[in-house]
């Protein structure tokens, strides 16, 4: 009787597969005309959550794609005068952050409006920027290309410069399968090179998966960090991904609200999104305005500087955070041990030759 | 236990022979072809020369008119049955003359509604890079605050107190409390069927009345808000008020 259930599931799952099959066939086959790209893949490193959408679903990766997005992403051509690529304000040696700089330089002499943020990891983010405004990855480059303080480009503008170069046609070519050039191909190649910077080596994952061990003081800095401020840069992304105050007081020149801008709502005064502490000690100058310019400085933040009188403060930090001078020492400590020199010597990442 | 498992196995290659594969589905199905007239009360729009006044005395001219319709299908009524276009996302433009009309094939049937979303779907807002009618290249999408703007009128207004005396309305907003999806749902003159055949093309004449977007129900005035560029109480309010911009005013069936 089982037996006979079992020869009965596997005809219908045949039948399925055949007839699903046979749908398929004639909609973007392109296998016949040559079009044969090496498929990849991201790595989920052991222990993490699977990331909450899969930004490769609707854009398979592939190393075609990742190059293409490569060599988008070092372009300064993206931008109006040919001198803002990408990666001008994301360097890998900042884990591709602006390394030192409270605003980025952009075009026409004029600074970012806010501080430039690291990429990796992006697969788990759900929404970008520190206000949240950006809903997809894929749509993420039209906000730099077009914002006349970064990049002061237009879309129609770069794809017209990419279709005289016959290098790009190769490429798009490679990556998609035909010599078409169009936005939504740049947009998807550019999210598969962002979104494969990933950063899981540093000596805090060594030291998780057994390959490595803490110092004391470091020891003691994870101990203080798991207490005190693993509630919202939650492990191992060290970061919740949702939006707080921390504490930080209105700064009267930039105005800027963050989440608000975005929701419309009061409640959502002055909350940003909480960033990633993975490779902090490279990011510096922090918060989304970058006002505080060392760690030292943020932990103190924390122990004596929040704006307690705030009705959108993060009820966590109410009381501000009790730090002993000594837990101070060992957080910094513990927070070196997040720099990924992986990521930061990844020659895959570097910019193409 | 083993009968129903006999039964299932006899009708299951029939199952997947009809739903399995919506291609081998061979029902008759003719042209539908929707045309957009813009218009600002009942006189053609032209863009640029001519000058206007909306219901408050203020006068104005538009130098871009454009909007999204979305998810488009005709209805029977009463019945589930509909005639759904696929990948329906257009954008009409009165800047594009080809842009006002577009067609899809539909199964053969009367149909007595015609209804549609003004905007682009929250899915599609949130699904990355698109292509075709809702490429960002179109100059319909906010790169700051992701998300499509579905309809937006351009122009200038001796009443409007913005450099350039520019005005400026660009509705969006897709989500929550700042959702601007207005589903629109028309009947046709006369009680009047779209009749569905095959080899033939029937088409609806469907006219979009600016002058509504500023009033009913809710008040605005060149004066007072002359700009609106964000998702929010203004991009909602001018959202219910163009959401009876649309009217069917022909139906031809050949
Ligand atoms: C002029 C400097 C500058 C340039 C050029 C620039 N960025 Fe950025 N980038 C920033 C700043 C500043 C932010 C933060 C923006 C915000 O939060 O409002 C940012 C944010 C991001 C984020 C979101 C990260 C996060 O954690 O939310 C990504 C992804 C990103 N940029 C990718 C790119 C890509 C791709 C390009 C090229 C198409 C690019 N950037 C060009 C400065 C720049
Ligand atoms: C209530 C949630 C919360 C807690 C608890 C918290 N943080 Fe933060 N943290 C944030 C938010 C939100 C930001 C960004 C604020 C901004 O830019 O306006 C931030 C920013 C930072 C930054 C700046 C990172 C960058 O790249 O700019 C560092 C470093 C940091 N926090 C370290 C810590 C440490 C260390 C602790 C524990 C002592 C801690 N945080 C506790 C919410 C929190």
């Amino acid at each position: 009787m089982k037996f006979k259930i079992l020869i009965y599931l596997i005809l219908i799952l045949t039948g399925t597969v055949l007839l699903s099959d046979a749908c398929k066939k004639g909609d973007g086959d392109r296998s016949s005309s040559g079009y044969h790209p090496t498929y990849l893949q991201l790595t989920i490193p052991a222990g993490w959550p699977l990331p909450p959408t899969n930004i490769f679903k609707d854009n398979p990766l592939t190393e075609e794609g990742f190059q293409l997005g490569r060599k988008l992403f070092y372009d300064g051509r993206l931008s109006k005068d040919g001198n803002f690529p990408c990666a001008s304000c994301h360097q890998q040696f900042a884990a591709f952050a602006t390394y030192d700089h409270q605003f980025s330089h952009g075009f026409d002499n004029s600074f970012s409006f806010r501080n430039a943020p690291a990429i990796f990891n992006l697969a788990w983010m759900k929404e970008m920027h520190w206000d949240g405004g950006i809903s997809h990855i894929e749509v993420q480059p039209l906000a730099p290309i077009t914002n006349i303080s970064e990049m002061a480009e237009t879309l129609g503008n770069v794809l017209k410069k990419l279709g005289i170069d016959s290098a790009y046609k190769r490429m798009f070519t490679a990556a998609f399968g035909d010599t078409a050039i169009n936005s939504q191909r740049m947009l998807k190649a550019l999210s598969q090179f962002m979104g494969s910077i990933q950063s899981y080596n540093s000596k805090y994952d060594q030291v998780k998966r057994g390959e490595a061990s803490f110092t004391l003081a470091e020891q003691n800095g994870y101990n203080t960090f798991k207490a005190k401020c693993n509630a919202c840069h939650t492990e191992p992304l060290f970061t919740d991904n949702s939006f707080r105050n921390n504490g930080l007081t209105l700064d009267p020149f930039l105005k800027d609200k963050g989440r608000m801008g975005i929701t419309g709502d009061r409640v959502d005064s002055l909350k940003f999104k909480v960033p990633t502490l993975r490779n902090t000690a490279l990011t510096f100058p922090y918060m989304h305005d970058g006002r505080r310019f060392s760690l030292l400085q943020v932990i103190e933040h924390y122990r004596s500087g929040i704006e307690v009188n705030q009705p959108t403060l993060d009820p966590l930090l109410k009381n501000r955070i009790a730090i002993s001078n000594q837990e101070k020492v060992d957080l910094v400590e513990f927070l070196q041990s997040l720099t990924d020199n992986v990521l930061l010597k990844n020659t895959r990442l570097e910019q193409p030759r | 236990m083993k009968p129903s498992i006999k039964y299932f196995l006899l009708i299951y290659p029939a199952f997947l022979l009809s739903g399995g594969c919506q291609k081998s589905i061979t029902s008759q199905t003719g042209t539908v072809r929707l045309t957009f007239r813009n218009t600002v009360k009942t006189n053609p729009m032209v863009l640029g020369t001519t000058s206007y006044t909306n219901p408050f005395g203020e006068t104005y001219k538009i130098t871009k008119f454009k909007y999204y319709i979305s998810n488009v299908r005709l209805g029977l009524s009463g019945l589930p049955t509909t005639a759904i276009e696929k990948e329906s996302y257009h954008l009409v433009d009165q800047g594009l003359p080809g842009s006002l009309s577009f067609s899809f094939e539909a199964v053969e049937n009367s149909f007595i509604t015609l209804s549609f979303l003004i905007g682009v779907d929250s899915t599609r807002n949130v699904s990355g890079a698109q292509t075709g009618a809702l490429d960002p290249l179109n100059d319909m999408f906010w790169t700051w605050n992701s998300g499509y703007i579905m309809a937006k009128m351009e122009g200038t207004s001796p009443q409007s107190n913005q450099v350039g005396n520019k005005i400026e309305y660009h509705i969006g907003g897709f989500s929550g409390a700042n959702n601007v999806l207005r589903q629109i749902g028309l009947t046709f003159p006369g009680s009047k069927f779209v009749e569905i055949r095959k080899g033939k093309t029937s088409e609806i004449i469907i006219e979009a009345d600016f002058d509504k977007w500023w009033q009913t129900p809710a008040d605005v005035k060149i004066a007072d808000l002359p700009v609106c560029t964000t998702p929010g109480v203004l991009s909602k309010k001018i959202a219910d008020n163009y959401s009876d911009m649309f009217k069917v005013t022909d139906v031809v069936n050949n």
